[in-house]
């Protein structure tokens, strides 16, 4: 309990410690390694197979933990009755909640998840027991000879009823379904409406989603007897897992000792699951005395592990004649599923950038989030913005077409520019606030403006099927020449870097250098497969002058490095790129001093780290850094040390929603160029142009690759993917029915970084992960609705959303090949 | 749950029929095992059973494509990219060459086979309207007999076949179409690859001076399972191809849908989306022989 009262304490100012570019820095021009294509360091051993995953780990007298769950979505346990496998040999132990010696309810932000739930199962994903034995496919029949007696309780699955008076509790000890509300007072809003010559009012709806990591979630706990536990995961964040461990098997943070094996995809997803697992893994090896693995098939994975929260969107804003926005009223409801998680923090950067990238006089928002027995939601990639872009760019486009104005003018009298005052009444400065710039790169580069207009006028009468009559008259059917529409999107966007308010936000690097030049790199934020590693490599080459092949990083491990807080928030680069960096010149700093008291030189300033060698300014060649290192060795200079970085103040007022929420923001702008078939609903993905200014592009190849991917998985959100559930229970438990999409999918992705000037983070750089998938939805939602006049509330677009404006769900969970 | 499942990879035919006439165990072949293995992984009632698994990868007996009497005869374990790549098939079976390109993804047509496409008759499976708008028949082999059927007749409803219990389907045969035949292939997915059929249509046609002088239709996904449209088939026959007519066809084929199929949660997408789209494919055929 006590752990976790270090992430429950936020929305307090920060002191001021702050890593701040030199005038050196800022006139440095010229990069050797920054900004340049470096291959990932862990590349080819993944692409060859020779990266070793979680379940790639055997140890000698390993053993395996099934779980033990009831196909129910709200039931009260009787019992659970054992008897006829208690003389298995198969089974080793029984692991209950019995057998937990610390907290036996957890979570990241509320302890509402209990790590075995033997009293209620609140939503189907719910383990109530664990089977620990040498076999798991025994161990899995054994699961079925458990008699469980149990109630079933009523079923809350629609997040609007939740807060009804009547409404069932999901945590009766909670006393409400409500999980937070974040309220946002700024303004005047009934002056902000009477102002306004129109108004628009919408809703908007999102889905829920699944992560779609290649990796199912893998973990091994190995007991030390009197030195604790160590495990060995896939686990995104080490640290909150050794947290919530130690808590539930009650040691000491020292005695849990978290490794990170190679992650195969994250993107949000392994926290919360991963530290259950790892701490009812961590319970077992303690009881039996044995390591124990558990891994999950695809269908458990999905069945437990979180997902994006669906969000209900109701958005009025008042306008004047001329395009200014005067007032938005938002109202937002998030479905958190049956257990808090990350909820509150999701919901505070939505209603930190609900308004979306502009300057609105008068602001009224609440978010609010609630349980229900719907699979429960958290962190992933995006992490509470997709779902208000998709309204607020929607609405932008709304506000357009209603004054006969183009998508582009409606964000440019009413974008984000220095100096403006956001909807949390944060100024923006110190950094360059580059909104309409990504906006005028990336119309300049589609031509925008021309072929939004083209298409808008091009439309043909789209077809309005009429289900009353299901078979055609002749007026239906379309001409073939007309049957492809084109059409042109976009969406802009702003975003926080890193934590802001949601708490405390340093990083820590250990880098090390030895006597022969060569160098060991760990950070205290964990490499999830954006390739960190790599970035982080670059950083320290960069500063010293070195090739990144000197530098060998090490595997994460909570023992061996500070913790640095979780590893999300698009966060890495700029804080844990900030730890490193500092490092860097710490040791450059020792290195400079040996150097000018060796050579005599007047000043550090004429000492220049390039190429492996050091040299004066002047060109003259002093040392390579490999005989550097040997020297400082020698003289018994210290080439050890750890870096860290921490963030300046961010400060909030929860009451009115109104402070700095975030030391600086990063803008994004992208357009999505599309092909609809009118005949089937079809959106074919032509091209899509992604401008982003991440700051300062450390690995331009790393950074391209954020796009690709981030696009692809915002597509694949705007188009496809969508968790469906039949009273709780999800119908796509694997990837034959969860449909992600495939490279076939997907046309040009055309990156386009424009690197605005920033004063934090390691040489400017700030934050790409999440803003090149957080608009993308939106962006094609709004070409699709250029190609066929027809606007979209309810993402995905999919066959039946776009061709007949709703969706339809078949009515059995089960499907037909398996009846 | 994976079961324990015993295999056997006989050598020849022969030995395969002869462990298919031992009736004390539940036995299946397998093949491609697309279909089987996904089965057995996902407890489907319709593998779960089984307790022998018959290997027919290496009969040279059901392998391979030939021509022989203007027929082509493809071997049941025939692999869908062997019969992408065939020549014969390419080129005198171009709407089977387009149904197989539009399987699964290439990993999925390495494994999967012509005759466990249709033994495991999925609504959705991808080379029925095609191999029916061919006028397929397949030949099945037990210890005791032989037989050649129409495929139209073979297959009895969803997942549902002819094939008894010591049966394999050995080869299927296809009479080559004369060349003043023309047809295409359709498929609509949720996305462009690795995707289960919504909607699939095939239709082969020969035109005589305009009028329809021999026509064939067939679906798969938004029917039970793939079929063959008698009624539309007689209806078309001897008109004379122009726009209206060409409506009036499609529209007929929501008709003939909805008789076969009922109403279901997806009609009130497919109906329409069919015969938008099965007009639309007649409108480019009828304009490419134009």
């Amino acid at each position: 309990m006590k752990n976790l009262k270090i992430i429950n304490v936020r929305f307090f100012a920060q002191t001021s410690s702050v890593l701040r570019m030199t005038g050196r820095e800022l006139m440095k021009k010229k990069f050797s390694v920054v900004g340049t294509n470096v291959i990932r360091e862990d590349g080819f051993d993944k692409v060859t197979g020779r990266a070793k995953f979680a379940d790639d780990y055997k140890f000698d007298g390993m053993l395996h933990a099934v779980m033990l769950r009831i196909p129910e979505t709200h039931a009260k346990i009787n019992s659970i009755n054992y008897l006829e496998i208690e003389n298995d040999a198969s089974i080793i132990s029984i692991i209950t909640s019995a057998d937990i010696p610390g907290s036996k309810k957890v979570g990241m932000i509320k302890n509402d998840q209990p790590i075995f739930c033997d009293e209620v199962v609140v939503t189907p994903g719910d383990v109530l027991a664990m089977l620990v034995g040498e076999d798991v496919s025994r161990l899995r029949s054994a699961l079925s000879k458990i008699k469980i007696d149990f109630s079933p309780l009523p079923v809350l699955t629609d997040p609007k009823k939740s807060l009804e008076p009547d409404a069932i509790l999901i945590h009766p000890e909670l006393g409400s379904n409500l999980i937070i509300h974040h309220p946002l007072r700024k303004g005047n809003i009934e002056k902000g409406f009477d102002e306004s010559d129109q108004i628009i009012e919408q809703t908007y709806t999102t889905q829920l989603i699944e992560h779609a990591y290649i990796e199912p979630e893998a973990v091994i706990a190995i007991p030390l007897g009197v030195n604790g536990v160590k495990i060995i995961g896939s686990i995104q964040n080490p640290f909150s897992a050794r947290r919530i461990i130690a808590a539930v098997v009650n040691l000491p943070l020292d005695k849990v000792q978290v490794i990170q094996a190679q992650l195969g995809g994250s993107f949000g997803g392994k926290d919360d699951i991963m530290c259950i697992l790892s701490a009812r893994a961590a319970v077992a090896a303690i009881k039996v005395n044995r390591p124990v693995k558990i891994r999950y098939t695809r269908e458990e994975s999905i069945l437990e592990s979180y997902k994006r929260h669906p969000y209900i969107l109701n958005y009025k804003v008042g306008f004047t004649n001329s395009g200014k926005i005067k007032a938005m009223k938002i109202d937002i409801l998030a479905d958190g599923g049956a257990y808090c998680s990350m909820s509150p923090f999701v919901t505070w950067r939505s209603v930190v950038q609900a308004t979306g990238p502009y300057e609105v006089e008068n602001v009224h928002t609440d978010v609010r989030a609630v349980y229900t027995n719907n699979p429960y939601t958290g962190a992933m990639r995006g992490f509470g913005s997709p779902q208000p872009i998709f309204a607020n760019e929607s609405l932008m486009d709304e506000i357009a077409l209603k004054l006969g104005i183009t998508p582009y003018e409606v964000r440019k009298i009413n974008g984000l520019k220095a100096g403006s005052i956001t909807a949390t009444g944060q100024k923006l400065q110190n950094h360059d606030v580059n909104l309409l710039t990504v906006l005028n790169v990336a119309a300049k580069d589609t031509d925008f403006l021309n072929k939004w207009k083209k298409y808008k006028k091009d439309k043909s009468i789209v077809k309005k099927y009429d289900f009353t009559k299901s078979v055609f008259n002749d007026s239906q059917f379309i001409e073939p020449d007309q049957l492809i529409k084109k059409g042109i999107g976009l969406a802009v966007s702003y975003r926080g870097c890193s934590l802001g308010a949601e708490g405390i936000d340093a990083a820590a690097c250990y880098l090390s250098f030895q006597n022969d030049g060569t160098a060991y790199l760990l950070s205290g934020l964990a490499e999830n497969g954006q390739g960190l590693r790599t970035t982080f490599s670059i950083i320290v080459a960069e500063e010293l002058g070195i090739t990144t092949d000197n530098i060998f990083y090490l595997e994460t491990d909570t023992s061996r490095v500070p913790d640095s807080g979780p590893t999300v928030a698009s966060r890495a680069t700029l804080m844990g790129g900030g730890a490193v960096k500092n490092a860097a010149e710490i040791l450059r700093g020792r290195f400079e001093e040996l150097i000018q008291e060796e050579w005599k030189l007047k000043s550090e300033d004429e000492i220049v780290f390039r190429d492996n060698k050091i040299l004066t300014t002047d060109n003259r060649s002093l040392i390579t850094f490999k005989d550097l290192c040997k020297l400082a060795a020698s003289r018994g200079i210290n080439l050890s040390t750890i870096g860290w970085y921490k963030s300046p103040n961010v400060d909030w007022d929860e009451h009115t929603g109104q402070g700095d929420a975030y030391f600086t923001y990063v803008y994004g702008c992208q357009i999505a160029e599309v092909s609809v078939n009118l005949g089937t609903g079809e959106v074919y993905l032509d091209k899509i142009t992604a401008v982003h200014d991440p700051g300062t592009v450390i690995n331009k190849l790393g950074a391209e690759g954020q796009v690709y991917g981030g696009v692809t998985q915002g597509a694949g959100y705007g188009m496809l993917e969508e968790v469906t559930t039949e009273n709780g229970l999800i119908r796509e438990l694997n990837f034959d029915q969860y449909l992600i999409l495939t490279a076939k999918d997907i046309g040009e992705i055309k990156p386009i970084f424009v690197e605005g000037k920033e004063i934090y983070g390691p040489w400017g750089a700030k934050s790409l992960g999440e803003p090149t998938l957080e608009l993308t939805a939106a962006a094609i939602s709004n070409a699709v609705s250029n190609a066929t006049g027809n606007r979209f509330f309810n993402l995905p677009l999919n066959l039946e959303e776009v061709l007949l404006g709703k969706k339809l769900r078949p009515v059995e969970v089960k499907r037909g090949s398996l009846r | 749950m994976m079961p324990l499942i015993e295999i056997l990879t006989p050598k020849n035919l022969n030995e395969v029929l002869s462990i298919l006439s031992n009736h004390d165990k539940v036995l299946k072949i397998i093949a491609g095992g697309t279909d089987v293995v996904t089965g057995l992984k996902q407890e489907s009632n319709r593998f779960i059973d089984a307790e022998i698994l018959i290997d027919i990868n290496h009969i040279a007996e059901v392998k391979g494509i030939e021509q022989r009497n203007g027929k082509i005869s493809i071997g049941a374990a025939t692999t869908f990219t062997e019969i992408y790549k065939n020549q014969i098939a390419s080129k005198e079976l171009p709407i089977l060459k387009k149904a197989v390109s539009t399987i699964g993804s290439l990993q999925i047509r390495n494994r999967a086979t012509i005759a466990g496409n249709f033994v495991n008759n999925a609504p959705c499976a991808d080379t029925v309207p095609a191999l029916l708008i061919y006028n397929a028949t397949i030949e099945i082999e037990s210890i005791n007999s032989k037989r050649e059927i129409s495929l139209q007749e073979f297959l009895q409803g969803p997942y549902k076949t002819q094939l008894k219990k010591d049966e394999i389907v050995t080869r299927i045969n296809i009479p080559v179409p004369p060349k003043t035949f023309v047809g295409d292939f359709y498929k609509l997915g949720r996305r462009q690859a690795v995707a289960i059929s919504r909607i699939t249509l095939a239709v082969l046609m020969e035109l005589k001076e305009n009028n329809i002088n021999e026509i064939r239709i067939a679906s798969g996904a938004a029917t039970p399972i793939g079929t063959r449209f008698p009624d539309l088939e007689k209806f078309a026959e001897g008109k004379v191809v122009n726009d209206n007519f060409l409506r009036s066809l499609a529209s007929k084929i929501g008709d003939e849908i909805i008789k076969l199929t009922g109403l279901r949660w997806s009609s009130e997408y497919k109906l329409p989306v069919v015969q938008q789209m099965f007009y639309q494919m007649l409108n480019r055929m009828t304009k490419r022989i134009k």
